[in-house]
């Protein structure tokens, strides 16, 4: 299969029909650019590229990557897939690509300043006043703001760029406000130069990074005057920082994300709700849109945003990027006016054309369309959200009588456009090389000193087979984008060139943060424990002990009632009808509060909304933890399967614990996740001790609960080299209560949780935790000497133990209430 | 001419069941100078008093205050107070001397009102006053080739006056038009809302208003404080020149007894008082307005 000759016949790449190819012409002469990959590709075989494919997948999986937001019924979408085969571009079509996306942007920043400014361009009649007058994104609040106040120009701006067959470059789409992708660049570049780090090489491609550096320094540089270390923050409205491609970027960069509800408006500025308190914003980079960002003066009222920002913006007290009015600006209804907009506000004629468009809320433009429906892409003139994108061209008779209909009942609201048959790329898959249309999203933004900044680079996203560029909100395919370069490259370090930027406050612990630290503590060991206690019934129901089959199923019933009890679930154990459908709550039930699979979910939300938190292994691992254990056999595996995957989750959770007791900084943040684990070990052990002593059992099933419990706890062979005796409850009890040098014991964790909530600092109106927990270790100190010195006292021990699973349960509300609290919880 | 003075005091009360710790408010209380409409005094009283202030002019060229009480608190009141010199003169309907289908040019679209503002504002429709099918039912009757533009509205103004039954607590702030125009009865507010959502469907503008009423007792009887309301109604301009008042909800054309607080393309423009709180449990809201003569 394999050629040594260079030539792309040998992966049968053909160009489709007569469309334009970017790397192959119609007469099969490959573009220069394009050379060293099918010159690697033809050493290599097709065969590789299966395995450059992989690789990607791999890689990605591991680095938690991929955007994956939810889908419009609720439902997680499909996310992002990669395809490493890059989009590579010549230095001489970049430079008029930059050159034409540069000018759009001097554009818009000019039209966005006269818009909420002069409006001299709607007052002389350049564009229909409806386009700005009707769109949603149009904040009068925001308008005609004196200098000198927190309005930050347009920020990031994004523009989709794509050729057609007749080689002419058209922007297709805009997007300002909030641009998706950059995150996603981001991600698929770290991925592909991993894929092919040689190819990169070779390439000479340019880095990236700079534009990072310059981005996170520009927006440094908008904070309100006179503030020498500006606090900069990513503003993310998602629930979920997975749902996110900026926790990708803040966790690369260092820099601090929050939701909403971490932040306040107080004495015209925006604090940030940290675990020391309030902390001043001065800068915030936002991912939400500009029309929910202000509660208060939304004219949406189910807006969730901060209230009273605006005014803040208004007084200078906070610099926010982009301009919360910005996406006014967003709409294609412009287009057919760009021409003339350019004129009349740079002086110069307009570089890059936008696709021809038509504006339906003029007689002739709107007969235009409705006469040529079958032909046109039907776009809103308003928010892209508001209306799905049609091709007239798939459409059914009934469904274009539909949208005539649709169009003609509200003109104004949409814009027709002319179809591109867009020029396609090589795309990898399984067997080979295919042609793929493409556009591709170029990000820019205009620096305060030098002009605009345009990222060398981009996302390339991919139509499906039938040609329709699949929206960015709904996922698809993607590629990163290889500019090659006329200069020797440097390799560049985004995370060490923030650094230097002084943004990164490594002290800044928002109190989101902190809870999801706290929780993943809490539960990675839920998590472990249960499931040891699956592992635990698997063993004993497959893996033959000595009891009879009466006696296993006791016991098994015994543990499920146990850990039921414990998590006061017991409800979820009624349900279930038999003994395998017991089992199946803890292994398959997404739902059940003691399931493997709701804890590891919780986990993983945990550890992902604290994204910028963890190390690259401590990243490993959680991808480890999640995907070791959805990745396996889900309804039909025999239950005895689950004993390695069970194992290999209980491997992954002990390497990231111990990874980030190794790798974290004792700070703030390390002090609560660690809090939570010795919570979470304490409540559990002290519950469990607790039903072991209450058990009315015979001997020979007193001995098998016992050696059970050990093994939940990790203890057997502690146990058995402390005390070289078959297990009894009273040892088991002396061990993991009062055993004061075992980690696992109740007074080491008492002690300890005691050393690492020192590090927090005192709370405003309540007691500093370390006090409620002070005259519980005295009294552990006490009830040890006494259990020491005399016998054994069951029923003390009980009461002892079950006054003590009440005051963690205590303990625990304490910390959510001291830290924990978000700056607004609203009504 | 002589004039006639009013006294006015607007107070909004918030009891809350359990404590507040960050309130954000911004208020549309101050009382616009208007011709024939002189403020005298405006007072804005805030209890407890805010930590940080800001008074502005919105786009519209209202006053706006914002404010932020940042201590924990149990009770909000903002008691505005102004008195107000109103000129007596009874208004008279203008004729615009052109029809109403006549009238239309897209230039007006950015053409700009005394205050700097595009009519494009006042010409499209919001989400309060949608273009609605119903609308153009209402509207169709009305439609008359050639008729007069002041003549059309002033119909208009008269039949929602009749054909809509004024009925306190029918709707409330989130009420769509849609729902109005199928129950056929509302409050001032939602009369204004179907009388603009009209005018604009044939390329009227028309401005949302909000005010104040002087309603005056029977003979004999003391005037109830805090008997009356909020009280909201229309401006149409006239292509002769300015803008004109129509009171749907009274079928009249606003003269002294209409104190004007401020405008704007419908309620939420203009909204007297809105806030967020921050903190925990229920609140009762408590309005109160007394429109003296002085």
């Amino acid at each position: 299969m394999s050629s040594k000759t260079g030539e792309v016949s040998a992966f049968d790449y053909r160009i489709q029909g007569d469309r334009r190819d970017e790397a192959l012409s119609r007469d099969g002469v490959t573009a220069p650019e394009w050379g060293e990959l099918f010159a690697s590709l033809a050493r290599h075989g097709s065969t590789v590229l299966s395995e450059w494919r992989n690789t990607a997948a791999r890689i990605s999986r591991e680095r938690g990557l991929a955007y994956r937001p939810a889908s419009i019924d609720g439902n997680p979408g499909e996310g992002w897939t990669l395809d490493p085969i890059p989009w590579i571009i010549s230095p001489e079509r970049w430079a008029s690509l930059e050159a034409g996306i540069s000018q759009r942007n001097r554009l818009y920043e000019k039209l966005l300043e006269d818009l909420y400014g002069p409006q001299r361009t709607l007052k002389e009649r350049l564009f229909p006043a409806e386009i700005l007058l009707s769109h949603p994104g149009y904040l009068r609040a925001l308008h005609n703001l004196p200098p000198g106040n927190g309005i930050v120009g347009l920020g990031l701006s994004a523009f989709d760029v794509a050729r057609d067959t007749a080689g002419q470059t058209f922007v297709v789409n805009d997007r300002f406000d909030r641009p998706f992708g950059l995150g996603l660049a981001l991600e698929n570049r770290t991925v592909v130069n991993k894929v092919l780090p040689r190819l990169f090489g070779r390439c000479g491609v340019r880095r990236i990074g700079q534009f990072f550096t310059d981005w996170f320094a520009y927006l440094g540089r908008c904070a309100p005057s006179g503030t020498a270390a500006p606090q900069v923050v990513i503003l993310d409205s998602s629930e979920q920082g997975k749902d996110s491609e900026l926790g990708f970027l803040a966790n690369y960069c260092g820099i601090s994300r929050a939701h909403p509800s971490d932040l306040t408006v107080r004495d015209g500025r925006v604090w940030i709700k940290a675990l020391r308190g309030l902390v001043p914003v001065d800068v915030l980079w936002k991912t939400m849109a500009g029309r929910e960002l202000d509660s208060l003066e939304s004219e949406n009222s189910s807006a969730r945003g901060i209230a009273g920002i605006f005014e803040a913006i208004r007084g200078g007290g906070v610099a926010v990027a982009s301009h919360p009015g910005s996406e006014a600006l967003q709409s294609p209804g412009y287009y057919p006016y760009l021409p003339r907009l350019c004129r009349a506000l740079l002086d110069e004629e307009l570089l890059i054309p936008p696709v021809a468009t038509w504006w339906c809320g003029q007689p002739k433009a709107l007969s235009h369309v409705v006469e040529n429906l079958a032909t046109m892409v039907v776009k809103p003139a308003g928010p892209h959200h508001d209306f799905r994108t049609q091709y007239g061209s798939r459409l059914a008779g009934s469904e274009l009588a539909d949208l005539k209909a649709q169009i003609l009942a509200h003109p104004t609201k949409f814009v027709g456009q002319e179809e591109l048959l867009i020029s396609t790329i090589p795309t990898s898959r399984p067997g080979g090389l295919v042609p793929r249309g493409a556009v591709v999203r170029m990000f820019s933004f205009q620096d305060g000193n030098q002009g605009i900044q345009v990222m060398p680079g981009g996302l390339a996203r991919l139509s499906t087979e039938s040609g329709v560029i699949v929206s960015t909100r709904n996922c698809g395919e993607s590629k990163d984008v290889w500019v090659r370069s006329l200069l020797e490259e440097q390799p560049f370090s985004i995370a060490s060139a923030i650094s230097q930027t002084h943004l990164v406050s490594p002290d800044l612990v928002p109190s989101r943060t902190a809870e999801n630290l706290f929780w993943t503590g809490r539960y990675a060991e839920r998590t472990d424990v249960i499931s040891r206690f699956a592992a635990r019934v698997i063993d004993v129901r497959f893996q033959g002990f000595s009891q009879e089959h009466s006696i296993g199923q006791e016991h098994e019933d015994l543990l499920l009632q146990t850990l039921f009890k414990i998590f006061d679930c017991e409800g979820h154990l009624e349900d279930a009808k038999d003994a395998d459908a017991r089992l199946d709550l803890i292994l398959r039930d997404r739902a059940c509060p003691v399931g493997v699979t709701y804890n590891l979910e919780r986990f993983f939300n945990a550890t992902q909304t604290a994204r910028e938190e963890w190390s690259p292994a401590s990243t490993l691992t959680i991808s480890a933890c999640y995907e070791g254990w959805n990745g396996g056999p889900r309804g039909d595996g025999q239950r005895e399967q689950f004993d390695s995957r069970l194992k290999m989750l209980q491997l992954n959770l002990s390497a990231f614990l111990g990874l980030n007791l190794d790798s974290m900084t004792r700070d703030e943040g390390w002090a609560l996740l660690d809090a939570g684990r010795r919570l979470e070990r304490s409540f559990i052990v002290s519950g469990l001790l607790s039903f072991l002593l209450k058990a009315e059992l015979k001997e020979d099933m007193k001995a098998l609960y016992n050696e059970s419990i050990l093994y939940f706890l990790d203890s057997v062979r502690t146990f058995q080299s402390r005390f070289h005796d078959t297990p009894s409850t009273e040892l088991t009890v002396r061990l993991l209560l009062g055993e004061a040098d075992y980690p696992k014991s109740v007074s080491y964790l008492l002690g300890r949780l005691h050393k690492v909530l020192r590090k927090l600092p005192t709370p405003g109106q309540q007691a500093h935790p370390c006090d409620l927990i002070e005259p519980w270790i005295e009294k552990m100190r006490r009830f040890n000497a006494t259990m020491n010195e005399g016998k054994f006292r069951r029923r003390e021990t009980i009461l002892f133990l079950d006054e003590l699973f009440a005051f963690l349960a205590t303990l625990s509300d304490a910390l959510t209430v001291s830290y924990f609290s978000h700056a607004s919880k609203r009504r | 001419m002589s004039t006639v003075r009013y006294h006015v005091r607007h107070r909004t009360a918030y009891v809350y069941s359990g404590r507040i710790d960050l309130c954000h408010s911004l208020a549309h209380l101050a009382p616009r100078e208007e011709v024939g409409q002189e403020i005298l005094a405006h007072h804005l009283d805030v209890s407890p008093a805010p930590h940080y202030q800001m008074a502005r002019k919105d786009y519209f060229g209202n006053g706006t205050n914002y404010f932020a009480i940042q201590g924990s608190h149990a009770e909000f009141a903002v008691i505005s107070t102004f008195t107000v010199e109103k000129s007596d003169l009874v208004p008279v309907l203008p004729d615009s001397g052109l029809s109403w289908d006549r009238a239309w040019n897209r230039r007006l679209m950015v053409e700009q009102d005394e205050t700097g503002i595009c009519f494009g504002n006042y010409l499209l429709p919001t989400a309060s006053c949608p273009s609605l099918e119903d609308i153009d039912a209402f509207l169709a009757p009305s439609l008359k080739p050639g008729r007069e533009i002041m003549d059309l509205v002033n119909e208009l103004m008269a039949r929602i006056y009749t054909e809509f039954d004024y009925v306190p607590g029918a709707t409330d702030n989130s009420t769509p038009l849609q729902v109005v125009l199928e129950q056929r009865k509302g409050v001032c507010q939602d009369f204004a809302h179907v009388m603009i959502a009209a005018l604009r469907r044939i390329n009227i503008p028309a401005r949302y208003v909000s005010g104040y009423l002087e309603t005056i007792p029977p003979p004999g009887v003391k005037k109830l404080q805090g008997a009356d309301a909020s009280h909201a109604w229309v401006e149409v301009h006239s292509p002769a020149g300015g803008w004109i008042g129509f009171d749907p909800t009274n079928n009249k054309i606003p003269g002294h007894q209409h104190i004007k607080i401020a405008h704007g393309r419908d309620y939420f423009d203009v909204r007297p008082l809105r806030g967020t709180f921050l903190g925990s449990g229920g609140q009762k809201l408590s309005v109160e307005v007394d429109v003296e003569r002085v």
